[in-house]
């Protein structure tokens, strides 16, 4: 019924020699007077997929965001493969092999899927009137990526504002993981989908996942998303680290006690 | 699960897909036909060579600057400033020429340039301080007719007669050249695709030789035969036509093929997409203004050139008149969408030829201008109208 204190639970669960690919410790953020994150810690071991919980205004995507460098950490250890990694925008973030899929996807309803995926990437050549666009090659490894997501059937040429929110979000997943990324950090990938849409994200996710990738979620559909389709779940209230617990051994109801303080013996970080 | 059909048949789509997607002009070029059928019974002189080169040629000024509006629009902005860059560039030239004896060699660039140059900087005021393209634009026209009035001499106009600048209204390629003309274009267009075919073979891409290749080049081949026809059959390609449809080729390219022109169509749909996908954005509104800038200039001269001389009347005058008016209304009804990211290149053209056939048909039939004013508004609400109800039919949102 306890939670588990999340130093001990890392130990038990994950795979021998694991190193993290991505550990934040301690981090601290601020804005203004608002203290966001109060020494909130995650790590990302390869294989695995972390769901970050929380009530709004927890920290959870302020955590995130610090990840993904849209916002800079006011203070704590940041490092990627072991190394400390001095992360200050979304550039450096992708640089260092971390993707995000945001919550609202980014997607342009008026290109294509190929568009989308290579947007602000594309493979180019020089011509006399700009960089034109080696459209032939950005298919075929647009192509690629989507068989190996298993989306071969997903139309590559119409605009993606034309196609369902599951297929739209596959599109933003697509594009995240065409760089190959290590982590990929998706934020409530489920939000807006129908049941069978969110199982068919799930699927993919874990596929990802079974190729090595270290997976971060936000979610608040904890029910039926966090507790089914991701390994650890790490819980935050008040900018800080309130529990931790491998997904098969909870509940829901568990989960949400401990985001709500309502858990006798949750390890409240501070 | 993996199906891995790289070469998965596209469904067969319906009409209505269709019509929100690769047939989206086709309402435009029904209306069109429809209104040459038309004055074609009411006039017979409608559809001679010497009345339908006169039309294409009246249409080149605002289909030039229905053009350069369009990379303004396609990035969710507007540029109410068009027609007064027209103008003041033109008497700006116009004041080189005469007053200071430059060559139009040198003065009609600068003109260009000069036209750039303040859409670039409508650009830095909507993108710096934030205040809509449509608040600074409006503002910087009425500024820019103000400085056009102070360029003109006490009497009011510069007459460019024996300048050289006359030569660009009146020269036509006739006879051979314009076949030679049409040739040179036809194998632009030809190598482009095939080049492009090639590279989808390589990389082992499935291309439909008859859609991709054969209906393109044959389409585009036949018309342009047609159009050389009539205009050999007058007195050949008029200079102002062969510039237009220059810059409607160019234009295609960019917005089709390069990666600004892909940009622009990205910014015009989601900014936000485009910022965090690491495209400058304000860069790619500052080209767009600065574009629309240039070719409004571009207009100018043409313009200038056409009607010998240049004064209060040049860029529409005060306010823009209809020239701006008709210019915005030629991209809207071609097909551009005043929300962003939509719109061909042969909207520029298509727009122009609807606002140009009324024009010179209700001339022929003897109608006063007032009645052209109404049909062409009309058309305009007409046209927007049409795509809607498409959309609204089918269910898909056009892009």
């Amino acid at each position: 019924m306890t939670a588990t204190d999340s130093g001990g639970l890392e130990n038990k669960s994950l795979p021998q020699k694991s190193v993290p690919l991505v550990s934040m410790r301690n981090i601290q953020k601020s804005f203004g007077s608002v203290h966001a994150l109060r020494g909130a810690s995650v790590d990302v071991y390869p294989g695995e997929i972390v769901a970050l919980v929380g009530d709004n205004g927890a920290g959870k995507s302020t955590l995130v965001k610090v990840m993904a460098g849209v916002h800079a950490a006011d203070s704590g250890d940041f490092e990627i493969d072991s190394k400390p990694a001095n992360i200050r925008t979304p550039a450096d973030a992708t640089a260092h092999g971390i993707a995000t899929v945001y919550q609202d996807l980014a997607l342009c309803n008026n290109l294509d899927a190929v568009q989308n995926l290579f947007l602000g990437r594309e493979l180019t050549g020089s011509s006399l009137f700009g960089r034109r666009i080696r459209r032939a090659e950005c298919e075929v490894r647009a192509r690629e990526v989507m068989t190996r997501m298993r989306l071969g059937n997903l139309s590559l040429t119409r605009p993606v504002g034309a196609m369902s929110g599951g297929q739209r979000q596959n599109i933003a997943i697509a594009r995240s993981i065409l760089w190959t990324p290590k982590v990929v950090i998706l934020d409530e990938p489920t939000a807006a989908l129908s049941h069978s849409a969110a199982q068919q994200v799930a699927d993919l996710i874990r596929g990802l996942a079974d190729d090595g990738l270290g997976i971060v979620i936000v979610s608040h559909d904890i029910h039926h998303f966090v507790v089914n389709a991701t390994d650890r779940i790490e819980v935050m209230r008040l900018g800080a680290n309130a529990a931790s617990f491998r997904s098969k051994d909870v509940t829901g109801e568990m989960v949400v006690n401990a985001m709500v303080g309502g858990n006798e013996g949750v390890n409240l970080a501070g | 699960m993996a199906s891995i059909s790289t070469t998965a048949a596209p469904k067969r789509r319906t009409f209505g897909e269709l019509l929100s997607s690769d047939l989206r002009a086709l309402p435009v070029v029904i209306a069109l036909i429809a209104l040459w059928i038309f004055f074609s019974t009411q006039s017979d002189i409608f559809l001679t060579p010497r009345n339908l080169s006169n039309l294409l040629q009246q249409s080149t000024v605002v289909g030039i600057m229905a053009l350069g509006l369009m990379f303004v629009l396609l990035v969710k902005e507007i540029d109410l400033s068009i027609a007064a860059i027209h103008g003041v560039t033109s008497v700006l030239s116009a004041k080189l020429i005469v007053d200071y004896g430059f060559s139009p060699w040198l003065a009609l660039p600068a003109a260009i340039l000069i036209g750039a140059a303040i859409g670039s900087c409508s650009a830095r005021w909507v993108n710096w301080v934030g205040v809509p393209s449509f608040v600074v634009t409006l503002g910087l026209g009425l500024a820019l007719n103000g400085i056009q009035l102070l360029l003109l001499p006490a009497t009011a106009r510069y007459g460019l007669m024996g300048t050289g600048v006359e030569y660009i209204a009146q020269t036509t390629i006739d006879g051979m050249g314009a076949w030679m003309t049409w040739l040179i274009g036809v194998a632009l267009l030809a190598s482009l695709i095939l080049s492009g075919v090639a590279r989808r073979r390589r990389a082992g891409l499935e291309v439909s030789t008859l859609h991709g290749v054969v209906l393109p080049i044959a389409g585009a081949g036949v018309l342009g035969a047609i159009v050389v026809l009539v205009l050999n059959a007058n007195q050949g390609i008029p200079l102002p036509v062969l510039i237009f449809v220059s810059l409607l080729g160019i234009g295609g390219y960019v917005l089709n093929e390069t990666q600004f022109g892909l940009y622009l169509y990205a910014v015009g749909n989601n900014d936000e997409a485009a910022r965090r996908a690491g495209i400058r954005v304000p860069l790619i509104r500052m080209a767009a203004f600065a574009i629309a800038g240039g070719i409004a200039a571009v207009a100018g001269i043409v313009a200038s050139s056409r009607t010998l001389g240049v004064g209060v009347f040049s860029g529409g005058g005060v306010g823009g008149g209809t020239l701006l008016l008709e210019s915005i209304a030629a991209a809207v009804i071609g097909g551009v969408s005043l929300f962003g990211g939509r719109g061909a290149i042969h909207a520029a053209l298509l727009g122009a030829l609807v606002i140009g056939t009324v024009q010179n048909g209700l001339n022929l039939m003897g109608v006063e201008n007032e009645v052209r004013l109404i049909v062409t508004g009309l058309l305009l609400v007409l046209a927007v109208s049409i795509d809607k109800i498409i959309e609204k039919l089918t269910g898909q949102q056009s892009f």
